[in-house]
């Protein structure tokens, strides 16, 4: 898995690297509001070419640049109907937490398990390169949560059924 | 009077850029372009059975067709550059992209993300155009992700 | 603790309380499958009554529920049930054995009502399957038992097994497919040397097995799994095994709920560890505000 997963990774730190240069933007529409540009969708020329770097089908991450916010959204790896259970549960407890988590958006874009909205105020006061290390960790880390979650549960399932049917023979 | 609140104002409006302004159009017309893949496609089939991959690429990245309208032009040549993606060794591909101009390097980055949005078109595979991509940014560096990332003539 | 106790504790821990210091009491408390519980001391305080009521007490009476709360307590039982419950033991404390064994021994007998209850259409299969076994052939009745809202038990005795199936309702889409990982791993258990003369498990979702195909209204939806238990002769032919069989069936689709929530507690309380893990990882990407103190070059700090 991992010899895939590098260049993966690699790519979306690179991309990421390349899309996080935000600069403060005043809306063109609305006098003295600032808003997230790749959030209201208005006017073409503040809005970048949307990038996806993809593994295969089932996962993709999807960056949406502009000028002065970028919006990432990625679909996790979900092979069987465990681990779209296990996925969908784990990003659900993690958006109603969106408050606390700063980037994340509290709900997905279409066709993606969760995204993140990062802007120019965020940029401002967190170091840009540690950003990117924080979605490439997180990137890791679900999966590799999923996939012990999944084998936890059936570990757990093996011991239930064992002790259950060898009080039979007592 | 009569067209009170039905007229669209903001199409009026002399502020707001309209898509034409954002990049200058592609002057050859979608049959042009579609004859000049076909032919390019041949030429490069010819330098694939020669082995000169290096060749190969700069004809299908100089001047690649782009903007609205000409999808089959465009699905033509992404097809064909696909082909050479797949085909060459991995251990080739850094003297190769060394050997790009810069702007055969962004219009392959440009292909390269085009192809990752589309995952299971055709032939293309994910660790192929990830394995291009790793190498290309050690090579061309992130501005040529920016490129890009702002380059409104979309491949 | 993985497997659930056949006794209910409250019970066992008010009698053995009231036999050292009698006072007078009025509870009411449940038990697993709807079974509702008063143990009160109507007359005086040395008389206790422990009343139960249970959802399917018409169909144990048809499996002769009766006879087995005659042998098991005997002239205990009142013949009258207090209103609302459907069986009523009367204990009077004072005739209880002097001999602490015995004592626990009749405290945990009393403690086990629900499950003698519910052993019923069990005992009577058991006897069924020995007549046909003599026989040599044959099918018993299809006894229903339905313990609990939208779900049942049906037991059916063959010559040679005992078939218990168990219908139960999965309500949220992740009980149901947690469960079906927990049943897959009951049937697949067999193939471990140690238990493999354990039942044979076998589960279907949506559609019931054939034994239940000739009852009306089945509930057929997505939610709803039926769960079969294949009982050979060894698991009940001697007395000591029967019982224990029989104590250790009937608990089974609580035993599976409970487990299904139990691994959604886990689930839960990794994912709360693994999101305060991101929490920390995402503040050390915070600049800390430059709030130092300053010094001047003599050394005397400036207050800002």
């Amino acid at each position: 898995m991992s010899n895939v997963l590098r260049p993966y990774l690699a790519a979306v730190r690179s991309t990421l690297t390349a899309a996080l240069t935000l600069e403060d933007f005043s809306s063109q529409i609305v006098e003295r509001h600032n808003k997230p540009e790749v959030e209201v969708g208005g006017s073409k020329e503040v809005l970048l070419n949307p990038l996806t770097i993809s593994r295969n089908e089932n996962e993709r991450v999807l960056i949406e640049p502009s000028i002065n916010s970028i919006r990432l959204s990625i679909k996790i790896k979900q092979a069987d109907e465990i681990e779209r259970i296990l996925c969908h549960k784990f990003t659900r407890f993690m958006m109603q937490r969106a408050e606390s988590f700063i980037v994340l958006r509290r709900k997905p874009v279409k066709g993606y398990d969760i995204s993140f909205l990062i802007t120019n105020h965020h940029t401002d006061s967190m170091l840009k390169h540690k950003i990117v290390d924080f979605i490439i960790q997180f990137m890791e880390e679900v999966d590799k949560e999923i996939s012990e979650m999944k084998l936890s549960l059936n570990a757990r399932a093996r011991v239930v059924a064992e002790s259950y049917l060898s009080a039979f023979n007592s | 009077m009569d067209a009170f609140r039905k007229i669209d104002i903001d199409q009026y409006d002399e502020d707001v850029l309209p898509d034409s302004e954002l990049f200058p159009t592609d002057p050859r017309d979608p049959s042009t372009l579609l004859t000049e893949a076909k032919q390019k496609a041949a030429a490069i089939r010819n330098n694939l059975s020669k082995g000169d991959v290096a060749g190969a690429l700069d004809i299908v990245l100089s001047d690649p067709p782009y903007g609205p309208g000409v999808d089959e032009a465009k699905n033509l040549t992404l097809q064909t550059l696909v082909t050479i993606l797949n085909t060459t060794k991995s251990t080739d591909i850094p003297p190769i992209l060394k050997s790009l101009s810069q702007d055969s390097q962004d219009t392959l980055m440009k292909y390269l993300y085009k192809g990752m949005a589309l995952p299971g078109w055709g032939d293309v595979s994910g660790s192929v155009l990830l394995g291009w991509h790793e190498k290309l940014t050690e090579v061309a560096g992130t501005g040529c992700i920016v490129r890009a990332m702002t380059d409104r003539r979309l491949v | 603790m993985i497997l659930l106790e056949s006794n209910n504790y409250i019970i066992q821990t008010t009698l053995a309380e009231k036999l050292t210091k009698p006072s007078s009491l009025d509870v009411q408390f449940v038990d697993f499958d709807d079974v509702r519980f008063h143990l009160s001391t109507p007359e005086r305080k040395t008389q206790l009554v422990l009343s139960m009521s249970i959802r399917c007490w018409d169909e144990l009476v048809r499996y002769g529920v009766h006879s087995i709360l005659q042998r098991e307590y005997g002239s205990m039982v009142k013949a009258q049930p207090e209103p609302e419950y459907n069986v009523s033991l009367e204990l009077d404390l004072e005739q209880f054995p002097a001999d602490p064994e015995a004592r626990e021994s009749l405290i945990q007998s009393i403690s086990l009502l629900k499950r003698n209850v519910l052993a019923a259409p069990f005992e009577t299969a058991f006897t069924t399957q020995k007549e046909l076994a003599a026989a040599g052939s044959g099918q018993g009745e299809l006894l229903a038992l339905h313990y609990r809202d939208e779900e049942a038990i049906y037991v059916q005795a063959s010559f040679d097994r005992v078939t218990v199936i168990f219908s139960t309702m999965f309500r949220e889409e992740t009980d149901r497919i947690f469960g079906k990982v927990f049943l897959q791993e009951f049937v697949d258990a067999r193939r471990l040397p140690t238990i493999q003369s354990a039942p044979q498990v076998l589960y279907t979702t949506n559609t019931p097995p054939l034994e239940l195909s000739h009852i009306p209204d089945l509930v057929q939806t997505e939610d709803v799994g039926y769960v079969t238990f294949i009982l050979f002769p060894r698991h009940f032919e001697k007395q000591p095994i029967a019982e224990s069989t029989i104590s250790h069936i009937q608990s089974f689709r609580d035993y599976l709920h409970y487990h299904i929530k139990c691994s959604k507690a886990y689930m839960h309380s990794r994912m709360r560890h693994r999101v305060s893990e991101f929490q920390k990882v995402l503040n050390r990407a915070k600049t800390e505000v430059a709030t130092g103190e300053r010094k001047t070059v003599s050394g005397r700090s400036l207050v800002r």
